[in-house]
């Protein structure tokens, strides 16, 4: 709630913020200014002239019109060429290129095509073992244990029996 | 001939070439006829001479950067004080405090001893001061305007164009203003 003004107290207010305000509104600037102004704004001009003709606009027209899209694009180029450089970096760390080594044409004198010399035949197996066993056959017969009749056994050991032939 | 017509012609007749302007001879004119009233207008957001007069030269100096736009310009005063009301706000936004640095002897040297009423020598200038510290405190829109209201040179509906409103909410922003204003003087017991 806003406290109740004095009716009386009106005018005094109005008149104490008036008074304040006018300092503002009739506040003088230091004497000089317009020709301190006019110095400055003198002194600029000249700036301003001397820059221009340092440049002159007939002999960079051209370049002002056309630099920005000239800059635009060598910057778009050159933006496109650092991400391509950089991804084909990038995948080359990741997974390097397999050395590759053109085949060494080999052409003996024996009378063998250039086709097969192209396509050397793997190298020779080792040599196929004498022997039946070593040729696959009885290998079946080595895997057992072959137990003499008479030998001694420990009690409670199951030997098998050994096989009896059939009397008629 | 219709509307239509009068629209065809009106596009496809040329426009007025406007007259070129001296532009350095318009700018003096400028400096000298309302360079006082904008000096006024940043010394009433800066309460500070030097400052305010900082921001009369860059008024300028933008003024003179803009030159070829000067034909364009219907109004230019208000143009101007828009401008240098923008500087000084920029400046005081930018220094993010309240004026520290109100000089009383700014406050004593606006008026001449001569045009001081009555009333105006029974208050001193200590009182200025602190009824101006006390603007401060009022919410901006009702500042501006009371501000701006401030400055003789300036009418009701040149504020308004100033702060881009209408006349009528100015003046009610002004009226808010001096009554919360004489809220807080009472407050402070300024009135007594």
């Amino acid at each position: 709630m806003k406290p109740e003004i004095d009716p009386g107290s009106d005018s005094r207010v109005n008149n104490r913020i008036d008074a304040a305000l006018r300092s503002l509104g009739n506040s003088l600037p230091a004497p000089g200014l317009e020709g301190r102004l006019l110095t400055r704004l003198a002194a600029e001009r000249m700036r301003m002239g001397s820059a221009t003709n340092a440049f002159p606009a007939s002999r960079t027209g051209w370049l002002r019109r056309f630099s920005a899209p000239a800059l635009g694009t060598a910057s778009t180029l050159l933006v496109g060429a650092v991400i391509v450089a950089g991804s084909v970096s990038h995948s080359r760390h990741i997974a390097p290129a397999p050395v590759s080594v053109a085949p060494v044409l080999h052409l003996p004198a024996s009378g063998v095509g250039a086709a097969s010399a192209a396509h050397p035949a793997g190298p020779s197996s080792a040599p196929i073992p004498a022997g039946k066993s070593a040729r696959g056959h009885a290998i079946h017969r080595q895997g057992r244990a072959r137990i003499a009749p008479g030998a001694h056994k420990a009690k409670g050991i199951v030997v098998p029996r050994p096989a009896v032939a059939p009397q008629n | 001939m219709n509307s239509l017509e009068g629209q065809l012609v009106s596009w496809v007749a040329p426009a007025p070439v406007a007259k070129p302007l001296d532009t350095s001879k318009t700018i003096a004119a400028l400096v000298a006829e309302y360079s006082t009233a904008l000096y006024r207008v940043a010394f009433s957001v800066t309460r500070n001479a030097a400052e305010a007069e900082d921001a009369v030269q860059e008024t300028f100096l933008r003024v003179l950067k803009h030159e070829s736009r000067l034909s364009e310009i219907r109004d230019y005063r208000v143009w101007l004080v828009r401008i240098v009301w923008n500087i000084v706000l920029d400046k005081k936004r930018r220094a993010k405090t309240r004026p520290e640095n109100e000089d009383i002897a700014d406050h004593a040297r606006v008026l001449p001893s001569g045009e001081r009423g009555a009333d105006d020598t029974a208050i001193s200038t200590e009182e200025h001061a602190r009824i101006l510290a006390l603007v401060d405190r009022l919410p901006n829109r009702e500042r501006e305007a009371l501000l701006l209201s401030a400055v003789e040179e300036l009418s009701t509906a040149e504020i308004a164009a100033t702060l881009g409103t209408t006349e009528s909410s100015i003046r009610s922003r002004i009226f808010r203003a001096r009554r919360e204003l004489a809220v807080l003087l009472e407050k402070e017991g300024i009135t007594r």
